[in-house]
């Protein structure tokens, strides 16, 4: 049969038609797996791979005991994929509930052709758990013909955020850290090179939107930041802080500052300013209340400085403790009548007299005794006009006009503690130096770091310079002893059974919004045991409204911190009793005889 | 009487349990990250091989020299349900085609699929059928096939499905030949078919999806996002698998679904990674067992009609194969069509069944 014939012979020529396909199929086959399968690959290994970086976490900064003040936690970005996103609506109906956003924000975050967009910050990992779950039950539950409505491109991004479990206790010194991770003020600052880590980079197989299971593979180790130990004790901490706090408020001041300090190694116990903020919500905090006002304000000393110029004249020899001296209520010295804070008779005091009742016109004399040059030299070995050194962010050198710019009364107003300024950290230090028998040691805060692996290096010892002998330093304590007194201006800062100095200040203010004095500088700087010091104590109150008085205002915080700091540091009362310097001529000659 | 060809039933099984193995490897990690039962395809997939292995054998019961009294009906449900998918509120638009019917349950019916068979079976009726003493059909009846075929094609560029409407005119043009119609007949109906092509491209039967499709196999930069990267990561892929692949299920272009649809039209690809060279050629030599053994059932059919259907269903799967195959390897424009017998989907699954089902009622009815 003739058709059969040529319906064979055409299936024939089919056959030879496929035979050739297939054959140009296998070659074609053979150039992509075999010829070129290496290019294939290596296209397929870049198509894929991904490196992204394993943020680190930040060291953390803790008290003396490693208790935390800051600490880095796991923290996730939730981001999208918009172009993955199908029911915008229903997915942020889901979202928004666990997000804590409303569902109008969180549509329009991830409606669009956005292939990366953020969505939320720092939600904790319990959140995100909860969100992917939320996602594959709405998904599980959809009906085999709206898969096309399943919800995903929702992907979370690994961060740390920071916490800071004290709240605003130690705000102003530690800091915190910006949305990106970088310390803005205070420790989380100035030590933010080593307090942040290295971040690591991890590489990781790409696909339809996701991470492919198992494909992680780790490039460099996430280093965790170096974590720092504070000498401040979170107990005295504590007490300082509360103390200050109501002072400040009670006072209608603008802010205050207590700084406790071991004067032999410089170490910082406690450092409490108010007003503070918390720094696990910062939104609303002013710039004004992240200010660390112990090293970033500055203010006119005022009988606080007495004591250097006191101690300048002893050390110098052109008095003693019992040089009698004329003190009128005013003495015009060049140009300028000085005066006392009170009106009183003009009396005959002894030079510890004159710091006992803190009075200016004494102390202009004193100041009187030595060169302008050898006063300005003590102030800047006393550390007046540059910064203490201690490390904390936008600390300031303070003011000291240079001694070749010194009109007339330059001299005495200098002698008494105005016109020239510092900050609290550097009337802390100056009392330090006294304490420390004359040695000035460079404050600091930290106590020593720990690497990733949990090593502990203790800081290294601080620098240290002899401003006065021993001996002065020792006579000037005994004679700060009778500002503690009934006769002196700070009775409040008694504690019985201690023997405790220190020295009142109340200062002329420098506003900064007029740039003349207004207001005043309340403190008390003092020490306890005052034969031995172990501790400093400074309490510096801004601006005061009603009573401004150093020893009102500043002795009763002295007190209480101090008492707490004897106690928990089981420094043992003594009892002891003292025979002061005497502080009138009258009470000399009854001694002589 | 003969039974079925086993080398046939061997060949199709294999592609079978293959095409299952490569479905839930291209799958499984895909629904396992989006939090769905990772067995989801695969469960579907093997359900499909059941219904449609019945269907198959149900083809084989009834001699096929009866079925060509129930033609017109096959045909005629054919065209129903290419007529029913292009009515608003039945069809489900896919790819910017509506090719497909939704039904109670979660299933949807791709029509054409179907089609495929009442246009091989109706073609085969009309040009084995002799009203005058001749070997050769008459222009007539040449011209009446013509017209049995054109209504269903013109009804599926109506979808559009450009892919399927290639492969059934592959088929048709195969039929006419082995018909024993004219040279004129097949050489001219060779040269419309290429003729058709271009101009569908140049006047815009195509739509701009389908344009998109077709420039992109020309130019891959035309569209980086969707038809050119397809191909594009469809021969990383298939070249990433080297010779002997990544290993199945250890993919990772098909576990990261770097080639979309990867366990429809582009299931060769997961092949290509996972099993390498020595997989996608034994899939090559197996899809060659059944064209050959194809072949042999039509040379050995007693009649015409049996020769017609084995050869149009053989053009068929052989077109489709190629097609897909091709497409996959950057030899052919990318249309989406499935890979016979290994591509997830249901329709496209029984039509092949009942396709092999069809070669093996002619093989055990044939001359001893």
């Amino acid at each position: 049969m003739g058709n059969f014939s040529l319906a064979r012979e055409r299936i024939r020529w089919l056959i030879a038609v496929i035979m050739v396909v297939l054959m140009l199929f296998a070659f074609r086959l053979v150039d992509i797996q075999a010829v070129q399968a290496q290019t294939y690959s290596l296209k397929a290994a870049n198509e894929m791979s991904r490196t992204t970086i394993m943020p680190a976490a930040r060291g953390a900064i803790t008290d003396v005991n490693g208790v935390e003040f800051a600490r880095s936690v796991a923290a996730v970005n939730v981001v999208v994929d918009q172009t993955l996103i199908k029911d915008p609506i229903k997915a942020a109906e889901i979202a928004a509930p666990i997000l804590q956003m409303s569902p109008a924000d969180v549509q329009a975050l991830i409606t669009g052709k956005h292939l990366w967009k953020m969505v939320a910050r720092d939600v904790s990992p319990a959140q995100w758990s909860a969100l992917t779950a939320a996602f594959a039950h709405y998904n599980d539950g959809l009906d085999r013909t709206n898969l096309s409505k399943k919800i995903f491109g929702f992907f979370a991004e690994r961060v740390y955020t920071r916490e800071y479990p004290s709240g605003s206790l130690i705000a102003s010194l530690i800091g915190f850290v910006n949305q990106e991770g970088v310390g803005a003020t205070g420790l989380e600052a100035s030590k933010n090179s080593i307090i942040s880590g290295v971040d690591g980079k991890y590489m990781y197989a790409y696909g339809y939107g996701a991470q492919i299971p198992g494909s992680q593979q780790e490039l460099i180790t996430a280093r965790t930041g170096t974590t720092i130990r504070l000498s401040v004790d979170r107990d005295i901490q504590w007490v300082a802080s509360q103390a200050i706090l109501q002072a400040v408020k009670s006072a209608h001041a603008l802010s205050g500052t207590v700084i406790v300090m071991d004067p032999k190694t410089g170490e910082i116990l406690a450092h409490a300013t108010a007003p503070t903020f918390d720094p696990n919500n910062t939104k609303n905090v002013s710039l004004l209340a992240m200010k660390n006002p112990s090293v970033q304000d500055v203010y006119e000393p005022g009988s606080t400085g007495k004591v250097m110029t006191l101690a300048a004249a002893i050390q110098e020899g052109t008095v003693t403790p019992t040089s009698v001296f004329t003190v009128p209520y005013g003495l015009k010295v060049s140009t300028t009548t000085f005066h006392d804070h009170q009106k009183h008779a003009t009396q005959r005091l002894t030079t510890s007299g004159i710091l006992a009742v803190s009075s200016n016109t004494g102390a202009i004399q004193v100041g009187a005794t030595l060169k302008n040059s050898v006063l300005y030299d003590y102030l800047r070995k006393f550390g007046v006009g540059s910064n203490t050194g201690s490390g904390l962010a936008g600390e300031s050198d303070g003011v000291l006009p240079a001694v070749s710019t010194w009109s007339g009364t330059t001299a005495p107003t200098v002698a008494f503690g105005q016109g020239y300024s510092l900050t609290a950290m550097q009337a802390t230090s100056i009392f330090a130096t006294i304490a420390n028998n004359g040695v000035r040691v460079s404050p600091t805060v930290i106590a020593g770091t720990s690497d990733s692996n949990g090593l502990f290096t203790p800081a290294v010892k601080r620098s240290s310079v002899q401003v006065v002998s021993p001996e002065t330093a020792m006579k000037m304590r005994l004679m700060m002893e009778s500002v503690v007194s009934a006769n002196g201006t700070a009775p409040e800062a008694a504690i019985a059974g201690y023997r405790v100095a220190g020295k009142t200040g109340t200062a002329m203010r420098v506003d900064d919004t007029c740039h003349c004095y207004k207001g005043y500088t309340a403190s008390f700087i003092g020490f306890a045991p005052a034969d031995q010091p172990k501790y400093v104590v400074s309490v510096t109150i801004q601006a005061p409204q009603g009573i401004h008085w150093g020893g009102t205002l500043g002795a009763p915080v002295f007190k209480k911190v101090m008492s707490f700091v004897l106690q928990s540091r089981h420094v043992a009362p003594t009892y002891t009793k003292v025979t002061p310097y005497p502080l009138t001529e009258a009470q000399v000659q009854k001694a002589k005889n | 009487m003969e039974g079925f060809d086993p080398f046939l039933t061997i060949a199709v099984g294999l592609l079978l349990i293959i095409g299952t193995l490569l479905v839930y490897a291209g799958t499984r990690s895909w629904y396992a990250s989006v939090g769905l039962d990772p067995q989801y395809y695969v469960k579907r997939h093997i359900f499909n091989i059941l219904i449609g292995a019945i269907l198959a054998f149900g083809t084989t019961i009834i001699d096929y020299r009866l079925l060509r009294a129930y033609t017109p009906i096959v045909w005629g449900l054919g065209v129903l349900g290419l007529i029913a998918v292009l009515l608003p509120g039945i069809s489900t638009e896919i790819n910017g085609a509506k090719a497909w019917i939704s039904l109670p349950g979660g299933f949807q019916v791709q029509p054409a699929e179907l089609a495929k068979i009442s246009i091989i079976i109706g073609l085969s009726m009309i040009l084995s059928e002799r009203t005058h003493d001749s070997n050769q059909p008459t222009h007539r009846d040449v011209l009446q096939g013509l017209l049995i075929a054109a209504i269903p094609i013109a009804l599926i560029l109506l979808q559009p499905d450009m892919g399927t409407v290639l492969i059934i005119s592959a088929s048709v043009v195969t039929i006419i030949a082995v018909s024993g119609a004219s040279s004129r007949w097949v050489a001219g109906l060779l040269i419309v078919a290429v003729v058709g092509g271009f101009t569908a491209v140049k006047v815009g039967v195509v739509s701009d999806y389908q344009l998109k499709r077709l420039q992109s196999f020309v130019d891959p930069t035309v569209d980086p996002q969707s038809s050119g990267y397809q191909l594009r990561q469809s021969r990383i892929t298939i070249g990433s698998g080297g010779i002997v692949g990544k290993g199945l299920f250890k993919g990772p272009q098909t576990n990261g679904r770097f080639v979309p649809e990867q366990q429809t039209d582009f299931i060769f690809t997961v092949a290509g990674e996972e099993l390498g060279f020595l997989g996608s050629g034994l899939i090559l030599a197996l899809f060659f067992t059944i064209f050959m053994r194809g072949f042999r059932i039509a040379r050995r059919s007693q009649d015409i009609f049996g020769r017609l259907v084995a050869t149009g269903v053989i053009a068929w799967f052989a077109f489709q194969a190629f097609e897909n195959i091709g497409m996959a390897m950057g030899l052919m424009p990318m249309t989406g069509v499935p890979l016979p017998f290994m591509s997830y989907g249901g329709s496209s699954m029984f039509a092949n069944l009942i396709g092999i089902g069809l070669l093996q009622n002619v093989h055990a009815r044939q001359r001893g």
